[in-house]
């Protein structure tokens, strides 16, 4: 049925290009469950895919799951398709602006946006800036919210070939968005922001000892052609340091994530070629965290439990998969000496999230890493999470194929203004530690 | 270590003060910092370090040796307290066992007798034992006060000044200094202002001292909400205070001194930074409508003054071989001694005490004059450029020597010095105020791929050897500048998916009304010129130093391997630094690495006042006292020319490092 939706609008795309999104497709972008779940013959809630069954489920999957699972990696668990309802606020501003938002002559362009999704309306696979509209509709997205903090969030680096566990990294990391605020106040922008800033990420590290207290800002201009400034405070050093853009996709601290992959993708629209490549159905890792396998080895002083691992050198969280709508996208660096070549996202429509399932390819064109990061439904999760509106990032795993090793996260997410005060993603902020 | 052994220490109560004030809750706090006023637990994490080093041949040819089995334990605390205020806390000690495990070189056995250079081969040899001159009060004119005790400084417990790090050419000047612990032998023994008289327990254990050096960190801080949206941010007690944007190099990072004794340039500064007691506050202003973030910070660093600490002669790291310039120097005025080719530059001579040397270190006491304030701007602009303003004044944490105006002996009478015997080789240490004005920023170069840093300082105050001053030296204004880049780059070959990082530096010292004569061009009131070589100022007036960092990233950057190289332009030598660092786990790391020094020192020699002519008529006509001729030699002022890298050619170490974490 979604298939056959999508062949409606892509005739639809045919006859016109400029398309006037309607309220119609503001309740289709965020209801797209409406008329029913997506469904797939033998992928009921309870069906375990693995690698005896993957051929069956392949088109169901996305590319770099079915290649773990073929590997006999992992066995991917289903659940019943669920509503993630957005943000009330988010989706009142996307029907208030309805329309406002038009992209520019160039890629990383874009015009008259307020708040909310800027392209609401369904993909056209003819319209060329296809590609592009969803990329504005995730860095626009609700993401983690006006404000948020994953507070803690435990790394863990480990060799999928033996399971040695080499580090494990205990840091916070905090989210704000200094424009285009919907919910908390201030609404709709932090003032002043005199450099026209869209977002802060601000990261800090607790442990282990040699990365201890060392910090990482990263400001991202609303103007999307404006590179971002990124500053990293290095506990022995003491001194904040401006980073190169080419360290933006190194591995951060080590891990097997640049920090080009934080949130799935963490860069600008202009750093890449988008293309819209379809609408298809594959299983997410969505789950209700309360739900779900808990771990206690954090002893979490408030007795919160963390999403548990288990799989190939337990790099794979014990999470439950859902059928899902979602548009593939793929993303080429502009830059030809990025060391990506591609990355494909499989985009929830629903949430406008990348990261539920991400195959990144290497220069040479290979697959290197699979990257998957697993949501809870917020009304599942922390009380404070209640009603949210937010999908909460709860579990990630990074594999790289290649060098058989993984880096995998723990989350504990907290939606929370009071974590995340403005001036904590000043410059000066990260001096005042130790 | 003893401050001032009659005084009760005023810094100590002011220290208190200073953490009662903010344990006592002053009233922009709003609140007492109760160390038991937060159910939270402290945070505490233990390390053990231990550090080998092994030293391969000075310039006399002898293998050093180890040079350094040094253990650390290092406790770090934290603790959330009442009313929003934090603590942080850090304990460090110490014992170095290359006192003991290599006695010969750094212990109570090192050193011996000496011998020293008699070029003219008066007396029948052109070498002579220390106490053994040819000049002496035997046979200077009559009424001479030459010659010494040889019992109050024996010939034992020496080396000859400057035998590790440059060959001992005939014809130059040198004499004996005492390389023993100080409880093993007291000559030359002088409180420089933390070394320079410590015993053997205090050298292998330094932070046991007076000054309670084994807290290295214990402060309180809070960021305080202010009505007008701006923060307050407090911070109170033993701290390390750090500005600039600048790896290695010092131009705006010297409101604390430095440690070089502990691994002379090559600990991270934050090892070697001596923490000072220190009130910060910043005034946190946030975005303006013009600026993306503005910042107005405060240091009064209220601690009793310490220079930098360039290490006891004797031990394994004397950064610039001062520790034993001084030494020697404390020891011939205290006791008088042998100095090689000093008569007409050619003949051993056997000066008696209080005629040249080192008299008295003038270490700053505790006033509020003498205490030291910086105010910094920092800012970030509209466009992302980061940059600050400072503005220091402080106390030279590097010894000036000063020749003295009265106090000496003239050897050749016997009789106290007289006003027209200048530019004698006797002298007071000060440590002048120096004022300071300077700023840094950063940006990224998009073009280049690089971040691009910035770092300048413009002090007044200094103070300079000078041959061609009646007290010989000089106080000079000076600009210092470096330019950083840092370059991620992909060298596929050595790690195909992982950035190197490449990182350069050029460091820039100019000194203004800088004095340098050339041979021959110093002409004296009698006609005369200084036909040996230069005079002046031994110190360049543009000096140029530059670093590459390559470091690489492997192993999910558990593994990583660096290579730093340092080279000294003006003074010709280079260092060679590479280390690998391997965390084997989460609390264990390891690294290997050594350094090696190149180059030449040739150049590295200058007027060393042999021919300063300060007692007229003996050294010279009366006209001319003061013009010196020029003689040069490695010693005392050719450390200046060839830097900490020049002065320690010969201490090629290769180093093996393990910490652990409890």
């Amino acid at each position: 049925m979604i298939k056959q939706l999508s062949l409606a609008l892509m005739m639809a795309g045919l006859v016109t290009t400029a398309y006037a999104a309607t309220e119609a497709d503001v309740e289709a972008s965020f209801n797209p469950y409406k008329n029913g779940v997506p469904s797939v013959a033998g992928l009921s809630a309870g069906a375990v895919i693995t690698k005896a069954n993957v051929e069956q489920f392949k088109d169901a999957l996305a590319v770099g799951i079915y290649k773990m699972i073929k590997e006999g990696y992992y066995e991917v668990k289903v659940g019943a398709t669920t509503q993630f309802e957005m943000n009330k606020a988010y989706v009142e501003a996307t029907k208030k602006n309805l329309n406002t938002a038009k992209l520019g002559a160039n890629n990383g362009d874009i015009t008259g946006f307020v708040a909310g999704r800027p392209f609401p309306e369904e993909p056209d696979l003819n319209d060329p800036r296809a590609g592009e509209k969803l990329a504005w509709n995730y860095k626009y997205g609700v993401n983690w919210g006006d404000n948020a903090a994953i507070y803690p969030f435990f790394w863990k680096y480990r060799n999928m070939e033996t399971g040695e566990l080499e580090r494990t990294i205990m840091m916070n990391m905090h989210f704000l968005n200094f424009k285009h605020r919907v919910q908390d106040a201030p609404v709709p922008e932090i003032t002043p922001n005199p450099s026209d800033l869209f977002r802060a990420i601000y990261v800090k590290v607790l442990e282990p000892q040699d990365l201890k207290n060392t910090q990482l800002l990263i400001q991202r201009y609303d103007d999307d052609q404006k590179l971002d400034d990124a500053y990293l405070y290095l506990g022995f050093q003491r001194r904040v340091r401006r980073l190169a853009t080419g360290q933006t996709t190194d591995a951060f601290l080590g891990s097997d994530l640049m920090i080009e992959d934080f949130e799935g993708y963490n860069g600008r629209v202009s750093d890449m070629k988008w293309t819209y490549k379809g609408t298809k159905t594959v299983l997410l890792p969505m789950w209700n965290h309360n739900d779900l396998k808990l771990t206690d080895e954090f002893k979490d002083r408030d007795g919160y439990k963390y999403v548990s691992f288990g799989g190939k050198g337990e790099c794979f969280f014990d999470g439950t998969w859902q059928l899902r709508k979602t548009y593939v996208l793929e993303a080429t660096p502009v830059n030809t000496n990025h060391p990506v070549s591609k990355r494909v996202f499989y985009m929830d429509a629903q949430l406008g999230n990348l990261n539920g399932a991400v195959e990144v390819y290497d220069r040479k064109g290979e697959l290197w890493k699979v990257w998957t990061v697993g949501k809870s439904h917020p009304d599942h999760h922390l009380p404070l999470n209640k009603g949210a509106g937010i999908g909460i990032d709860d579990a990630f795993s990074m594999v790289d194929v290649q060098s058989k090793h993984c880096t995998t996260g723990q989350f504990k997410g907290q939606v929370d203004a009071k974590l995340n005060p403005a001036d904590m993603f000043q410059v000066q902020f990260m001096r005042g530690g130790d | 270590m003893k401050w001032y052994p009659n005084k009760k220490p005023p810094t100590a109560r002011l220290h208190v003060a200073v953490l009662t004030a903010a344990l006592a809750g002053p009233a922009i706090a709003g609140g007492l910092p109760d160390l038991g006023g937060d159910t939270r637990p402290w945070d505490v994490d233990i390390y053990y370090e231990n550090h080998t080093a092994h030293r391969g041949k000075d310039a006399t040819g002898k293998t050093v040796g180890l040079a350094k089995f040094r253990n650390t334990m290092q406790v770090e605390a934290d603790k959330r307290l009442a009313g929003g205020w934090g603590f942080h806390g850090v304990l460090r000690g110490t014992w170095d066992g290359v006192y003991r495990m290599n006695k010969g070189e750094f212990g109570e056995d090192a050193g011996g007798p000496i011998m020293l250079n008699n070029v003219s081969g008066a007396g029948g040899s052109t070498s002579v034992a220390h106490g053994a001159g040819v000049v002496n009060n035997g046979s200077g004119p009559p009424g001479n006060a030459f010659g010494f005790d040889i019992n109050a400084n024996p010939n034992d417990g020496m080396r000859v000044l400057g035998d590790r790090w440059h060959s001992i050419v005939p014809g130059d000047v040198a004499f004996g200094v005492p390389v023993r612990p100080c409880d093993e032998d007291k000559r030359g023994c002088r409180d420089f202002g933390g070394y320079g008289d410590l015993s053997l327990s205090e050298l292998e254990m330094p932070e046991f001292n007076d000054r309670l050096d084994f807290i290295r960190e214990a402060y309180v801080k809070k960021n305080i909400s202010l009505d007008n949206g701006n923060n307050l941010f407090l911070k109170l007690g033993k701290q390390q205070v750090v500005w600039g944007r600048t790896d290695l190099f010092r131009v705006l990072d010297v409101i604390n001194p430095v440690d070089y004794s502990r691994n002379n340039i090559y600990d991270e500064l934050q090892d070697i930074r001596i923490p000072m007691w220190i009130a910060q506050a910043e005034y946190r202003m946030g975005p303006s409508e013009s600026m993306q973030d503005r910042n107005l910070q405060i240091v009064w660093n209220v601690d009793k003054f310490r220079p930098n600490n360039l290490g006891q002669c004797g031990s394994p790291n004397a950064i610039l071989d001062a520790g034993c310039f001084f030494r020697g120097m404390a020891n011939l005025w205290d006791n008088g001694g042998t100095v090689a080719n000093f008569a007409n530059g050619t003949t051993a001579t056997d000066f008696g005490p209080h005629q040249i040397g080192i008299r008295d270190v003038d270490l700053p006491d505790w006033s509020l004059s003498n205490t030291q304030l910086g105010i910094k701007f920092e800012g970030v602009t509209q466009g992302g450029l980061s940059f600050s303003l400072n503005a220091l004044t402080y106390r030279s944490q590097l010894p000036s020597l000063r020749g003295l105006v009265t106090g000496p002996t003239n050897p050749f009478t016997g009789a106290p010095k007289t006003a027209a015997e200048t530019n004698l080789i006797a002298f007071d240490v000060h440590y002048p105020r120096v004022n300071l004005i300077g700023g840094s920023m950063d940006f990224e170069a998009e073009a280049i791929g690089a971040a691009v840093r910035l770092e300048g300082a413009f002090t007044q105050g200094e103070e300079f050897a000078n041959t061609a001053r009646e007290r010989l030296y000089s106080e000079n204004n000076v600009f210092r500048g470096v330019i950083g880049i840092d370059r991620p780059t992909f060298i596929s070959w050595i790690n195909p998916r992982r950035t190197t990082l490449i990182s350069a530096q050029l460091f820039w010292q100019h000194i203004f009304d800088h004095e340098y004569y050339k041979k021959g061009s110093r002409v004296a009131p009698s006609g005369a010129v200084n036909a040996f070589g230069p005079v002046g100022m031994p110190d360049w007036k543009d000096n140029f130093i530059g670093t590459v960092l390559i470091k690489a990233f492997l192993m999910n950057d558990r593994l990583s391997p660096e290579l730093i190289i340092a080279r000294d332009f003006r003074s010709r030598t280079h260092a060679i630094a590479p280390k690998v660092e391997w965390s084997v786990t989460d609390n264990l790391k390891l690294v290997v690495g050594a350094n090696f020094k190149g180059g030449s020192n040739s150049r590295n020699r200058f007027d060393d006042c042999r021919s300063c002519n300060p007692y007229a008529p003996y050294t010279g006509t009366a006209a001319d006292v003061g013009y010196s001729a020029g003689l040069a030699s490695y010693e005392p002022l050719g450390r200046f020319r060839a830097g900490p890298i020049g002065v320690s050619m010969y201490e090629d170490d290769i180093f093996f490092m393990m910490r652990y974490k409890f």
